[in-house]
């Protein structure tokens, strides 16, 4: 078995419904793995490129059979989403912390509720409010 | 006895009810004793969900064939043990599993929890008991596990054999318990938002919980990986299957709450991230249950389609809803109250480590659900394999290795070049050196792998290097002796260093994932009985067929001589079997496990006529120190979850606090 026969094999998707590549499915009595694997084998002895013999799957099986997403098109998202997403939450990270570390308002002792009685006289009503 | 099951569910549904009304109105109304009657239809509704699953267990075990559920899921030869497993085994019996382990922590909490904070408790009850609503209602209402045949079945279909394992008996529990485990730090997250004490009283009250929910996520993984490995005999652990997807993202976001409520309770930051960190966690196990038994993404450990996928879809909706405008209203209490001074921080530190754990979290998310976007959009059904989440995780998960190594000795607030320079050069100086080693000994081919190796002696290095320097101070301050020493040194901080001792089994773990996942040799041949075939270094020779049988199954047995060097070293029986109810063959692995490597064999096929024999057989390096390294993880989180006096004190007094606050409560 060349490498390349194993390469293409993990690259397509066994079809008897267990979700592994044609590679690893070894589900006994498994309809679908050995047609596929000689099919990549005759496909490999015309002499065609991984890319080209995964074309002729998909044109045969549709895309389905492809076990990763192409790098085309609308299926390009899933590739770029998730880097996209961590990049762009790292940014969000950056400009948050950045956004915190300018000086809050001081508040606390140095401003003593007293100096303003206004603040006193809502601080009166709400612990009369609390008591009651 | 049947029916005292069905009726059981059906009581428990109305208490659960009861316990929600009582805990919110309790509250509203600050009546304590309405509050303790919804605590006691929380204890009922457990009571009652025992006596469900009693019965359930019981029918089993007697083999009601006129119970639907035994009658599918079990059968009079199956050996005792998977009997009882059925109970897990099946759609509806699992739904009730479920809910016993729910309403069983629920029971644990209220009693942990009688005479401590109770402002939170109504809400945590209120949170709990509506979970717990949602499942006795699929329970009662949509997948009855106590509906009658028409006519009685003379026997059982059997349990499907995938899951007549020892792995099997013990992953689903535990995988189980971490997903319900999940839900009690929700609970209190949900009742802080409620009441608005935002404090850390519900991030300490439910530290134990969250490690003891992450602790059998962990497992559960763990054990799930090594059930594959075993049993579903394609050479490997992990096949990024939708299934062993819905156990990892919540694993992920569970692993990204426990690091980063750290940085709360060390310098109350935040507040409003770990909310979010809860609550996605949850919402993970939810979704995760969701997408084994919706039939929406196929699988092949999924359960069959049901229908139960609107009533998940709902669920997740209106937990969402409720937590993200509880998240809204509340907004200005979750303001941070500290800032961050640095990146180059342990603060900061734990932002990336928590921006790759969501991150992978996203992207297995987005791998898993993406099949189902496409034909939305395009109308054209696509496959997410193996191949995808590889690319994908590969790069972030090492980003993540890395991340363990700064993460716990780079400095709070703010690191100074000499603090990165004392920390740091040794560690750097063993990654180097341990990559330009392997470059040399011409590992080349597989640069991730040596990329992954060289991190790991990275994090081991600052990790023996904590150990060290925290031992020689001890010895020097305390004039003690290095064993004595070491010893107290955990002792006095479990929580830090049973957090580098999970840390060592995480590192094991990435080692033997990335040596086996580069480094496999496979070989696959056809041959006769008295042919020797080569692989990695093994003469693997066929000696013949052995047959065995018995009322349940049937075996074959392939007889294979293993020599190494010239000197046999053992002797394989890589299986065939049949199982007779379910008509269904099954393959055996055999398997030889060394610290280097397992030679694992799988017995292809087998034609009687020609006596011909297809044998698989893989090399797979270090694969053990995955398990080992579980282990290590299994011991970490022992030595940090027990108490120390420090931290009692601390939670002591956190409580206290908000005790005065009640004062008005209980007058």
């Amino acid at each position: 078995m060349s490498a390349s026969q194993t390469d293409v094999e993990e690259s397509l998707t066994c079809q008897c419904g267990c979700g592994l590549t044609v590679h690893a499915c070894n589900h006994l009595q498994c309809p679908s793995r050995g047609p596929l694997q000689n099919e990549i084998a005759e496909q490999l002895a015309l002499g065609k490129t991984k890319p080209e013999v995964l074309s002729y799957f998909a044109g045969k099986y549709g895309e389905k059979i492809l076990a990763a997403p192409t790098t085309t098109g609308f299926n390009l998202i899933a590739w770029i989403m998730p880097f996209a997403v961590v990049f762009l939450a790292a940014v969000l990270i950056v400009v948050l912390t950045r956004r915190w570390r300018r000086p809050a308002p001081v508040v606390g002792p140095s401003t003593p509720a007293d100096d303003d009685p206004e603040l006193r006289a809502r601080l009166d009503a709400e612990l009369r409010g609390f008591d009651a | 006895m049947i029916e005292l099951g069905a009726l059981a569910l059906r009581l428990a549904l109305v208490a659960a009810v009861y316990a929600v009304l009582a805990a919110v109105a309790g509250a509203r109304l600050r009546r304590t004793d309405v509050v303790a009657s919804s605590r006691a239809a929380a204890y009922a509704v457990n009571g009652l969900v025992v006596v469900a699953t009693a019965v359930l267990l019981r029918a089993l075990l007697q083999h009601d064939f006129s119970l639907e559920y035994v009658a599918a899921y079990s059968s009079s030869t199956l050996p005792t043990q998977y009997v009882a497993a059925a109970l897990w085994g099946g759609q509806q019996g699992s739904l009730l599993f479920w809910t016993l382990l729910l309403t069983t922590m629920s029971t644990l909490v209220h009693l942990q929890n009688r005479d401590r904070n109770q402002a939170l408790m109504p809400y945590v009850t209120t949170t709990l008991m509506t979970t717990a609503i949602f499942f006795l209602a699929l329970t009662v209402f949509v997948t009855d596990p106590f509906e009658r045949l028409p006519v009685p079945a003379r026997e059982g279909a059997d349990l499907n054999p995938l899951l007549q394992n020892y792995w099997m008996m013990i992953h689903p529990p535990s995988l189980y318990l971490g997903y319900v485990g999940c839900s009690v730090p929700f609970a209190f997250g949900m009742a802080a938002l409620v009441t608005g004490r935002l404090g850390d009283v519900w991030i300490r009250t439910t530290r134990r919980w969250t490690l003891f929910a992450w602790f059998f996520l962990t497992i559960g993984n763990l054990l799930g990986a090594r059930w594959a490995y075993e049993v579903l005999g394609w050479g490997g652990y992990w096949a990024w299957d939708p299934v062993e997807n819905a156990a990892f993202m919540p694993w992920l976001a569970c692993t990204a709450f426990l690091h980063s409520v750290m940085i709360q309770e060390k310098r109350n930051m935040l507040k409003m991230w770990n909310m979010v960190l809860v609550l996605l966690t949850f919402t993970l196990t939810i979704f995760g249950t969701f997408l084994t038994r919706s039939g929406v993404v196929s699988s092949v450990h999924s359960f069959t389609q049901s229908g139960l996928g609107p009533f998940f879809i709902g669920f997740l909706a209106v937990v969402i809803a409720v937590s993200v405008a509880l998240l809204y209203l509340r907004r200005p209490l979750l303001r941070s109250e500290n800032e961050i001074d640095s990146f180059l921080s342990r603060e900061g530190a734990f932002l990336f480590n928590n921006l790759l754990l969501v991150g992978i979290a996203f992207a297995t998310f987005w791998g898993t659900v993406f099949p189902v976007i496409s034909e939305a959009v395009r109308g054209i059904k696509i496959t997410v394999g193996p191949p995808f989440f590889n690319k994908v995780n590969t790069p972030l998960g090492l980003a993540l290795l890395f991340m363990i190594g700064v993460g716990p000795v780079i400095a709070w607030r703010r690191s100074t070049a000499r603090n990165l320079r004392r920390n740091f050069t040794i560690p750097v100086v063993a990654g180097v050196l341990t990559g330009v080693a392997l470059l040399g000994t011409g590992l080349v081919g597989n640069y991730y792998a040596i990329v992954c190796f060289s991190l790991a002696a990275f994090v081991i290095a600052t990790i023996v290097l904590e150990f060290y320097r925290g031992t020689r101070a001890r010895q020097a301050l305390m004039g003690e002796p290095p064993a004595t020493a070491l010893v107290h040194l955990v002792n006095k901080n479990r929580r830090r260093y049973g957090g580098y001792i999970i840390h060592v089994g995480v590192v094991l773990a990435f080692v033997g994932i990335a040596a086996s996942a580069a480094f496999r040799v496979e070989e696959q041949r056809t041959m006769r009985a008295g042919d020797t075939v080569e692989v990695g270094g093994f003469a693997l020779t066929y000696k013949g067929m052995r047959q065995a049988d018995n009322p349940h199954v049937a075996s074959m047995l392939a007889e294979i001589e293993v020599a190494r060097g010239g000197r046999v070293i053992a002797t394989m029986f890589p299986e065939k079997r049949f199982y007779k109810r379910q008509q269904q063959p099954t393959t055996e692995v055999a398997m030889r496990t060394t610290w280097r490597e397992d030679l694992y064999l799988v017995l292809g096929s087998y034609d009687q006529e020609s006596g011909l024999m297809t044998l698989q057989a893989f090399i797979n390096p270090l694969v053990i120190w995955i398990w080992i390294g579980g282990i290590v993880m299994v011991l970490g989180t022992v030595v940090s979850v027990l108490p120390t006096a420090a931290e009692q004190r601390a939670l002591a007094a956190a409580l206290a606090v908000e005790e005065r606050g009640l004062a008005v409560w209980s007058e």
